[in-house]
């Protein structure tokens, strides 16, 4: 790197790299305090250190170099600096002699994320079904008559598919009109159709009600459902299941109860409640696959029987977590997000 | 419905208290909401499920009553005193549309003394929730309550012309109901109407011109079938539900069509006297058929995993209504009222439910099977612990967006978004095609609360017409799964990000065909975003991320003051990465040479470029190399030029490379840049 041009600048800015370098190459190898106060004396000496040296260079300097000169030269003090710095504590690591810190102040802050809680309750239900033997299944969310209703035995004249009770897309495909899925067991009905048992799987996403948004609704919500289809089946391996799932999720020997009640995909279709915090909570809905959902999906009802169950996750979100409002779950405030 | 529990004494005497009658109604189906007391009696809610009518009056909350404690069931059999003139040669009856209103029966009453009812009549009402109105009135709503059947009285003198015509209202019909509003009516609605129009929407409610008041002398008691549907329009979008509509749409008990109108006659002939015509005016065929099933007494513990004899499964079917047909097999014909019960599935149900859910064991075993997360569930995981290690936080955004937010520029594509009915909430009625502007949106309300610094990401799907008539045949809407994050700082804050993210996920930019690319985008500062495309055998390159700065105007957009940088990736199309196999490549055992190069190239040189040729020409023998610092000076390198110092670190995997290894390496690589890039050496 010779100097063509020669200007004073440029030797100046040729000192100041060679001086980093060596200081450089002296202080990583030294390895006693004497070398070190040695390459001290060299580099920072205040009377005749290079760096003093080269600080008189500046004067130098053309004057509209001078800004420039002046800030490559504070760069190259500090990087000296720090080279000192650095074997100093280096040399002194061992050392019992060193300043002592104020433990009590913070440590460098490291910001610390947070997944959502109803994400942080969807994995919590994944994992006790995933060691249970549950496969965790996505599908769409915009559905079609067949897997939001035909299939799972919801007939054309049921209240359930009247368009103020459900989110309809307003393209035209009158024949087969498409919508938001209002339950997470369209999902159920598509592994079904392309897997055959035994099977089980958890299926869980958003889902969309037209319900009035206040502190217990909101028109887009999460469910997780689990089905299980295997030949000899029963309503005990159903509640054994949710037992199982009950006692981990809440902890300790959790009874389940069921209440009978109507789903028009399972039969017998019962309510489960769960033992928490001394009394019965009701967790969501279960029973036995209706025949005619197994037949629709080219099963034989003769063959395999099978159940699910189905949970509403911010309800569950919210009693974990002391939630009395559900739309704060998607307000997005850190304030809220960051306590979880 | 609302249960009155000295009502219900009337029809069976059960052995325990309010409380315990509700919790074992509970637990077989009638879930309990609230017991209030009214007066001397008590109220008790009762949730009844869709498919459950016949629980929709006291008789039938009596029968479940009756079964479950084993006690008789008594009905009144009312057979009121046809003292008048054949009813059906004074009034004319005609059912235009069968489809809707299978049949029709009418009796009258003349010269009733309408006034108020007796206090016993009112108490009951009260209880659950009935203003009395009058005798006549308040006949027809207790015997609804009491049987399921809704009734209609009309004023016999106000039916002009004498007739009833069951038909569908026409398009654009007006009427007047009881509660004085008009309604604008449709073809699929049905109506009753007398020689003039209509005088009661069917099956919802009566009109005003012919209720029941205090001047009425002749009165005409209805008693119908109704199909569901009909019903189901008129009351939803008129926004008009009644006792009645409520109980059509789900189908009342056929048996009590008459059995409802006779009890009505006889209690208004008690209490406010008159004369009944004999017999009813009648038209069409009630639609009763009660299936015959099949039970195959095995099926039961099959479903339940609890045994149930013969004779209880006998036991429990006989007092809910079934009867075992004569012959072989075990075929149980249902009771009219439950015509939810068509297969054998449905009487396991019902002898599931009265011999008790507690039943059922809990503690089975179940076989181990072994379950492995979906590469898909992988890659969500790993994004999010990436981002929360950085310190993000999940949010979570609605799907369906306002018109102003749907109309920002989509990553995806400029196809017009989906459209729902009805919106979501106010105003959002549009299928997002991006997460950017709602976490943009996100952000912006943390500042509003005076939070500046709300790091935010969410993994969430998008929906996209497809664009192919090809690509439709997969359905016409594309979910992409969206992997989008919002950080405060500079472009190459969120690159860096989304480089992590990328290489998380097992791919890196620049390996795998993974490549940026400068971006126009109205979201972002021009000249501060770029496009991710990604390059695999056989196809195009294609998107796969966008990543930029907010532009001051997405910035004002969302109040947001300081900069702002955002991402998004299609996850799904880059969940493969995460499958691939890893295999280990050994660490280098020769030492490295480090080299740093001096190049300077035009400004429009891009580091990409330059990067590729040094790749190209070191092959093997580059560990790695990176940008140390970039630096421009008009005066000593020229205009619009610029020198980016390269840190080279060159290693082999067979031996020690010498310094004049690295040498000739570095001409190699120089002169691949200067071929290529335009680039010279400075020294």
């Amino acid at each position: 790197m010779t100097n063509v041009a020669g200007t004073p600048l440029d030797s100046f800015r040729a000192e100041l790299d060679r001086l980093q370098r060596d200081a450089a190459a002296a202080l990583d190898d030294c390895n006693s305090a004497a070398a070190l106060e040695e390459a001290r004396v060299e580099f920072a000496g205040a009377r005749s250190g290079r760096l003093k040296a080269a600080q008189k260079m500046l004067g130098g300097l053309d004057a509209a170099d001078k800004p420039g000169g002046g800030r490559l030269f504070n760069e190259a003090k500090a990087a000296v600096t720090m080279l000192l710095e650095t074997a100093q504590s280096r040399l002194a690591q061992g050392d019992d002699e060193v300043e002592p810190v104020d433990v009590t102040l913070p440590g460098e802050a490291v910001p610390l994320g947070h997944l959502h809680p109803v994400t942080l309750t969807i994995r919590r239900v994944q994992e006790i079904m995933g060691r249970l033997g549950f496969e965790s299944v996505d599908g769409p969310e915009v559905e079609d008559q067949w897997h939001n209703f035909e299939a799972l035995a919801i007939s054309p004249e049921h209240p359930a598919r009247d368009p103020l009770d459900n989110f309809y897309l307003s393209v035209a495909r009158s024949a087969d009109p498409l919508l938001l899925r209002s339950q997470t067991s369209t999902v159920q009905i598509r592994v079904m159709e392309s897997r055959d048992p035994p099977l089980r799987i958890v299926s869980l996403g958003r889902v969309y009600r037209p319900d009035t948004a206040d502190a217990t609704h909101y028109p887009m919500f999460h469910q997780v459902e689990g089905l299980l289809v295997e030949p000899g089946t029963t309503m005990a391996h159903l509640k054994s299941v949710l037992r199982m799932f009950a006692s981990c999720f809440l902890g300790g020997d959790v009874h389940v109860r069921f209440r009978p009640s109507f789903f028009p995909f399972t039969e017998p279709s019962v309510e489960v409640d769960m033992e928490w915090g001394g009394r019965w909570v009701e967790m969501g809905g279960a029973g036995m696959i209706d025949p005619a959902v197994l037949e629709a999906v080219g099963y034989d009802p003769d063959a395999v029987t099978g159940f699910a169950f189905g949970l509403g996750v911010e309800r569950i979100a919210a009693r974990r977590y002391g939630v009395d409002d559900i739309r704060d779950f998607y307000r997005n405030d850190v304030r809220f997000l960051r306590q979880f | 419905m609302i249960i009155s529990a000295s009502w219900l004494a009337d029809y069976v005497q059960v052995p325990a208290t309010t409380p315990q009658l509700v919790e074992r109604l509970a637990m077989a189906g009638l879930n309990h909401e609230s017991t209030t007391r009214v007066g001397d009696d008590e109220a008790m809610e009762l949730e009844v499920t869709s498919n459950r009518p016949d629980c929709l009056g006291h008789i039938g909350v009596a029968r479940e009553a009756a079964v479950l404690f084993g006690r008789p069931l008594s009905i009144p059999d009312p057979r009121p005193i046809e003292g008048g003139p054949n009813a059906a040669d004074h009034v004319s009856l005609q059912i235009e549309s069968p489809e809707i209103c299978p049949f029709y029966s009418a009796r009258v009453i003349r010269s009733v003394r309408v006034g108020p009812s007796p206090s016993w009549l009112v108490d009951r009402l009260r209880t659950v929730g009935v203003v009395s109105v009058n005798n006549v009135v308040d006949v027809t709503n207790y015997v609804m309550l009491e049987s399921g059947q809704p009734l209609h009285a009309f004023d016999l003198a106000k039916l002009r012309g004498g007739r009833i015509v069951v038909r569908r209202a026409t398009p654009g019909e007006p009427f007047v109901a009881i509660n004085h509003k008009t309604y604008t009516l449709d073809e699929r609605m049905c109506v009753i109407a007398d020689g003039v129009g209509p005088v009661a929407l069917a099956g919802v409610m009566g009109g005003a011109d012919s209720e029941i008041t205090g001047e009425t002398v002749d009165v005409v008691i209805e008693s119908a079938q109704f199909a569901p549907l009909p019903v189901r329009a008129a009351a939803r979008s008129l926004v008009l539900a009644s006792g009645s509509s409520y109980r059509f749409e789900r189908g009342p008990d056929p048996a009590m069509v008459d059995w409802a109108s006779r009890r009505a006659a006889a209690m208004i002939l008690e209490l406010a006297g008159g004369v009944l015509d004999r017999g009813a005016v009648t038209a069409g065929d009630l639609a009763c058929s009660p299936a015959v099933i099949r039970l195959t007494p095995e099926r039961v513990s099959e479903v339940l995993g609890v045994d149930v004899s013969d004779e209880r499964q006998g036991n429990i079917l006989r007092p809910l209504g079934f009867t075992l047909q004569s012959g072989p097999g075990h075929f149980w014909r249902a009771p009219t009222w439950r015509r939810d019960c068509v297969r054998e599935i449905d009487l396991v149900e019902e002898i599931a439910r009265i011999e008790g859910y507690e039943h059922v064991p809990e503690n089975m075993t179940i076989a181990a099977r072994p379950v492995e997360l979906s590469p898909r569930e992988i890659a969500i995981r790993q994004v999010g612990e990436l981002l929360v290690g950085q310190g993000f936080c999940e949010a979570m955004t609605r799907s369906v967006v306002d018109i102003p937010l749907s109309d920002l520029a989509s990553p995806w594509g400029d196809t017009a978004p989906l459209v729902i009915s009805p919106p979501l909430v106010r105003g959002a009625d549009r299928l997002r095609r991006s997460l950017l502007p709602s976490l943009f949106e996100a952000r912006g309300g943390n500042v509003a609360v005076g939070v500046y610094d709300a790091n935010l990401f969410e993994i969430a799907r998008a929906y996209l017409v497809r664009a192919t008539q090809a690509a439709a045949d997969s359905g016409p809407v594309e979910e992409p799964l969206l992997a989008t994050f919002v950080t405060g700082g500079d472009f190459f804050k969120a690159k860096g990000i989304a480089d992590a993210i990328l290489a998380r996920l097992g791919g890196a930019a620049g390996d795998d065909g993974l490549t940026y690319r400068p971006l126009e985008c109205d979201l972002f500062t021009r000249g501060r975003a770029a496009e991710i495309l990604r390059e695999t055998a056989g196809k195009p390159a294609y998107r796969v991320g966008v990543v930029g700065e907010l532009s001051r105007a997405t910035r004002e957009r969302f109040g947001l003051n300081d900069a702002v940088a955002a991402a998004e990736l299609r996850l799904d199309h880059l969940v493969d990465l995460v499958a691939r196999e890893r295999r280990l490549v050994r660490p280098a055992e020769f030492p490295a040479v480090d080299r740093d190069i001096n190049l300077v190239v035009e400004e429009g040189v891009a580091w990409g470029d330059l990067e590729k040729a040094i790749r190209t020409a070191a092959g093997d023998l580059l560990d790695s190399c990176r940008v140390a610092q970039i630096w421009r000076d008009a005066d000593r390198l020229g205009v619009d030029k610029k020198s980016l110092v390269v840190a080279l670190r060159l290693r082999s995997t067979t031996g020690t490379l010498t310094g004049d290894d690295a040498a000739r390496l570095i001409d190699v690589i120089v002169a691949e840049c200067g071929r290529h890039c335009g680039a010279t050496l400075r020294g």
